[in-house]
């Protein structure tokens, strides 16, 4: 595949205009929320010492630096609190309509989630409704390992969706 | 005695989309700034800080300071570095620059901002905002751009306080028309409330003039302390009284008020300014604060305590941001009409509080002798204030 104007890139992999995040195992240590994703899980982590839940996960907890933690499920389904609609002007990489909301999944650090919202035709959404997690597909990473070469590593990711009633 | 920081001096080059490189707008606003004092030479600067953030994704540059100290004569021999806080960028190499003089680390230090936004292909800055926010959490669910962001933020503020779109087009038309006669001003046109009401949509109930446009720009400043500047200058001194920078989240999920129109941690920046530089919020006779969209000067006279909480629609739309206004905000255009070279914003803001202090303003605030700036940088992310005065703390 072509890349205008700069012929050397052909067929190379640029991570720094990769869109989406960075999802192996060799590049980042928070890679079982993807494979939980993969599950239809959406999980975070837990400090086993303090008890704070973080939310987006990491490999410190943020209340008392301890790295003993664990994965717990965060509830897949919410209400939606307000919502943007962006119809025109819609930037690269997302289609019309972009939608994003302020969803209240129950419980905290959740109660205020901004996410995506997929699935949802324009002027279809209202306050209060019903919204559930949505995890896709999205391009594969090439990946250099060694004498392997360049291996595909399968990469998700996720929004929500309106609750069909 | 003490040494206390002032800025001696500053410029800005002309913003908007410009046929130049980014390094081109650092030396063209380091001339102005030198311009501003005659007296003042390259050798004399023994400091440099330049605040950036889209030099590495846009001009593939990174580790800027050097080469915009090779382009523009300067021989830094205290620092020369380079700050990243997107939006808040120059002021936080302001905040620097007072510290480093003030400790006697520096004794002249140039704060210079700027951005080349503008790429051969449009395409590749709007890409690259996915790397403004929590690239992860927030670029990955297409908040990028932010106008989708202030969006929801106009909407609870309309939930929960009853603002009308027409209080969003006041502040837009107050920073146009302070624009309109503004040289380096990206918009130089005056602006109705019905054109304001009547523009196309970009996210409702944002439309085309509740956005700052995306600008390629640069500005430079002069920090040093007073007795050096006493030196170079006859002119009113203009101390930085009081500065703070708060941040309490990066993902909007944690977003620390009680909804997206309740910026808690702005209101803590401004405790916190307001203490050091032992003022209050009656004191402030001119700001300029952080209108990337109208709904943030809305919020922002709230939280900055010129008005009450849920009252920042009526104070804008009655006229209190404008010249005779009890807080003229924004009075050289702002980041609506001037423009957002993400890194110089803050130094246009410290340049048009200097002026307002020294009493040689476009658009002059009588009797001003207290100024504030004030910074949200990412998505709603972080918040900085300095505050000015014509004298010190004491
Ligand atoms: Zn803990």
């Amino acid at each position: 595949m072509a890349v205008l104007g700069i012929p050397i890139l052909d067929g190379l992999y640029p991570v720094t205009m990769d869109m989406w995040p960075v999802q192996a195992k060799e590049f980042n240590r928070i890679w079982p929320f993807y494979e939980n994703l993969k599950q239809g899980r959406f999980t975070t982590t837990k400090c086993k010492d303090c008890g704070h839940v973080a939310y987006p996960p990491r490999v410190i907890c943020p209340a008392c630096y301890s790295e003993n933690l664990e994965w717990i499920d965060l509830p897949t389904k919410g209400k939606v609190i307000v919502f943007s609609e962006e119809v025109k002007g819609v930037p690269l990489g997302f289609e019309s309509p972009l939608i994003h909301a302020v969803i209240d999944l129950g419980v905290e650090p959740v109660r205020r989630l901004l996410s995506r919202i997929v699935n949802c035709p324009a002027g279809a959404l209202k306050r209060g409704d019903e919204v559930q997690l949505s995890v896709f597909k999205v391009p594969d990473m090439p990946m250099e390992k060694g004498k392997a070469g360049t291996v595909m590593v399968e990469r998700v990711f996720f929004a929500f969706e309106p609750v069909k009633k | 005695m003490a040494r206390k920081a002032v800025i001696l001096a500053g410029g800005q080059c002309k913003w908007g989309v410009r046929e130049a490189h980014l390094v081109d707008l650092f030396q063209e606003a380091a001339k102005a700034c030198l311009d501003d004092i005659p007296t003042l030479k390259p050798k004399d600067i023994d400091g440099l800080i330049v605040a950036t953030s889209y030099a590495g994704r846009c001009s593939f540059q990174v580790n800027t300071a050097p080469v915009i100290a090779e382009r523009c004569g300067l021989k830094p021999t205290s620092i020369c570095t380079r700050c990243d806080t997107l939006c808040a960028g120059g002021s936080t190499g302001i905040i620097l620059a007072k510290g480093l003089v003030e400790a006697g680390a520096a004794d002249i230090v140039m704060v210079a901002g700027g951005e080349k936004l503008y790429t051969p292909q449009k395409w590749e800055v709007f890409y690259s905002e996915l790397a403004s926010v929590d690239h992860v959490w927030e670029g990955a669910q297409g908040l990028g751009l932010p106008p989708p962001f202030f969006a929801l933020t106009a909407q609870e503020h309309m939930m929960h306080y009853g603002t009308k779109k027409e209080h969003l087009a006041a502040v837009s038309v107050a920073n146009y028309n302070y624009a309109a006669d503004n040289p380096v001003a990206q918009m130089q046109k005056r602006l109705t409330l019905e054109e304001a009401m009547n523009a196309p949509v970009v996210v409702p109930p944002l439309t085309l003039y509740d956005c700052c446009p995306i600008t390629d720009g640069a500005a430079a400043c002069i920090i040093t302390t007073d007795e050096i500047a006493r030196k170079f200058t006859d002119r009113p001194l203009v101390y930085i009284r009081g500065t703070a920078q708060v941040c309490l989240n990066s993902v909007s999920a944690n977003f620390p008020g009680e909804h997206l129109a309740d910026w808690k941690h702005t209101r803590i920046a401004a405790q916190i300014a307001y203490e050091r530089a032992k003022v209050t919020p009656n004191d402030i006779k001119v700001a300029q604060t952080h209108d990337c969209f109208s709904i943030s000067e809305v919020i922002e006279v709230e939280e900055l305590g010129f008005c009450k909480k849920g009252e920042g629609g009526e104070f804008c739309y009655s006229k209190q941001i404008e010249i005779g206004g009890k807080v003229p905000i924004n009075t050289d255009g702002g980041l609506l009409a001037v423009g957002h070279p993400f890194g110089a914003t803050g130094i246009r803001q410290a340049i048009e509080i200097m002026k307002q202090l020294q009493g040689r303003a476009r658009h002059q605030v009588k009797d001003a002798d207290i100024g504030l700036t004030h910074n949200l940088s990412g998505a709603n992310a972080e918040h900085t204030i300095l505050i000015y005065g014509r004298e010190p703390v004491k």
